[in-house]
């Protein structure tokens, strides 16, 4: 457990990804490229952890940029931040594509329930991510095993709640408190407004 | 459904923005938001909203450099969409029909799909268009000769639009595709007549809900909403 002091505001430039997501609305290949480059090692780090497959974590990733090039237009500024479009979109891809596969139920979660550290050599190396993944570490730490685990299996392994809820034996409704629970515990953590 | 403050819905929202709900409870979901009454949508939006900033910044601590190849293959991608590009760029487009045909011959070989085509700019989603378990094909007559097939796969989101003997629009006008699904006609771009003929292949990258194929003559470089009746219109089903 890591007690926090004032945590620093996310580094991301939320205008400037707001800005080139407008430019590649405009068919901008060089903003598109500029996108691509900020964002690129979040998307593919969420998909291959929830994919757990290289070969299909490269061609999702390749689906969801794609995604971008066609619908930057949809992007609307008022319902939320650039990255968290992004990622939503990343995320839901990558969800279909687990369940599609019909493989969520056969796989087991090779890092252990607890475990949201990618391995340490393929971790993205920019310096303000290394920061900014540090702070979220220490976050997740802040969190209880239950909490954690509730993410784990909801978010990064694409089961329902119901199905997390039948995995742990707990009913549904504490399943869907600890998620809330961990996400305020996460926002709190990081200043998230 | 009117209870006043829906503790049920609102206790939904996180599972939502996480997208840990089926798909029928999710269509379930958004029939009772839509119905509620403007508070409980909003503070139902507000928590997905503050859900999915979060797990934004959450993203940090799995984050994973992609293959180099990867950008290479989607910046070639994106400048060779000759559907969606305001510009045409044909030159690049060439090169990758070339470097796609065997691909996709094959791919169409495999289906029984018996006609000659030259191949789209698009290898991996046309590939993946033809590997999908769901793939479907339609097919129909343009009216001033020639045809149009779309092979699509739902699952894939996305087409491969193949136009055989189709004549070219007339000078100073384009041919714009349009996929109408619940909420309209939406653009899928434009052809011109160096695009047209004289068979043309283009993917259609993002079905979306749409239900039809429509293609209407449009001035040069396309309209933000069909201007004219569609000549012709093909069902995605």
């Amino acid at each position: 457990m890591t007690i926090l002091t004032e945590v620093a505001r996310l580094p991301i430039v939320t205008t400037e990804l707001d800005a080139l997501l407008r430019q590649v609305a405009r068919r901008d290949v060089e903003a598109f490229a500029s996108f691509y480059d900020q964002t690129r090692a979040r998307v593919f780090g969420l998909v291959t952890r929830v994919l757990r497959d290289p070969g299909y974590s490269e061609e999702t990733t390749q689906d969801i940029y794609l995604q971008v090039w066609r619908t930057a237009d949809s992007y609307n500024p008022a319902a939320g931040s650039p990255l968290a479009w992004l990622l939503t979109l990343a995320h839901r891809r990558a969800v279909d594509r687990v369940r599609s596969e019909q493989a969520a139920s056969q796989r087991e979660s090779r890092y252990g329930s607890a475990n949201v550290d990618p391995p340490s050599d393929l971790v993205a190396d920019s310096v303000i991510l290394r920061d900014e993944r540090r702070q979220v570490a220490d976050c997740l730490d802040s969190l209880t095993d239950a909490q954690r685990e509730a993410i784990q299996l909801a978010y990064y392994d694409g089961l329902t709640y119901a199905q997390v809820s039948e995995r742990l034996s707990a009913n549904l409704a504490t399943i869907k408190s600890r998620m809330r629970d961990a996400i305020r515990g996460l926002r709190r953590c990081l200043g998230i407004p | 459904m009117t209870e006043p403050l829906d503790p049920d819905l609102i206790a939904l929202a996180t599972p939502y923005a996480l997208h840990a709900v089926s798909d029928s409870e999710l269509a379930d979901i958004e029939r009772r938001v839509a119905a509620a009454p403007p508070a409980v949508a909003q503070a139902f939006d507000d928590e997905v909203r503050a859900v999915r900033e979060t797990m934004a910044v959450v993203s940090a601590a799995t984050a994973v450099e992609p293959p180099g190849q990867l950008r290479d293959r989607l910046l070639t991608e994106v400048s060779a969409d000759p559907v969606r590009a305001l510009r045409p760029r044909i030159k690049r487009w060439q090169a990758a029909v070339l470097a796609a045909a065997a691909a996709l011959v094959i791919g169409l070989g495999a289906l029984g799909v018996g006609m000659a085509l030259r191949p789209a700019p698009s290898p991996s989603t046309a590939e993946q268009v033809f590997a999908a378990p769901d793939v479907r094909t339609v097919s129909g007559q343009i009216p001033s000769g020639g045809t149009a097939t779309v092979v699509f796969s739902r699952e894939k989101n996305a087409g491969v639009l193949v136009m055989n003997n189709v004549a070219p629009p007339a000078p100073g006008t384009v041919y714009q595709m349009w996929l109408i699904g619940d909420k309209g006609p939406e653009s899928a771009g434009t052809m011109d007549a160096k695009a047209v003929a004289p068979s043309t292949t283009a993917v259609l990258p993002d079905l979306g809900d749409s239900q039809t194929l429509a293609f209407t003559v449009e001035p040069p470089g396309g309209s933000a909403q069909p201007t004219s009746p569609p000549f012709a219109k093909l069902p995605l089903v």
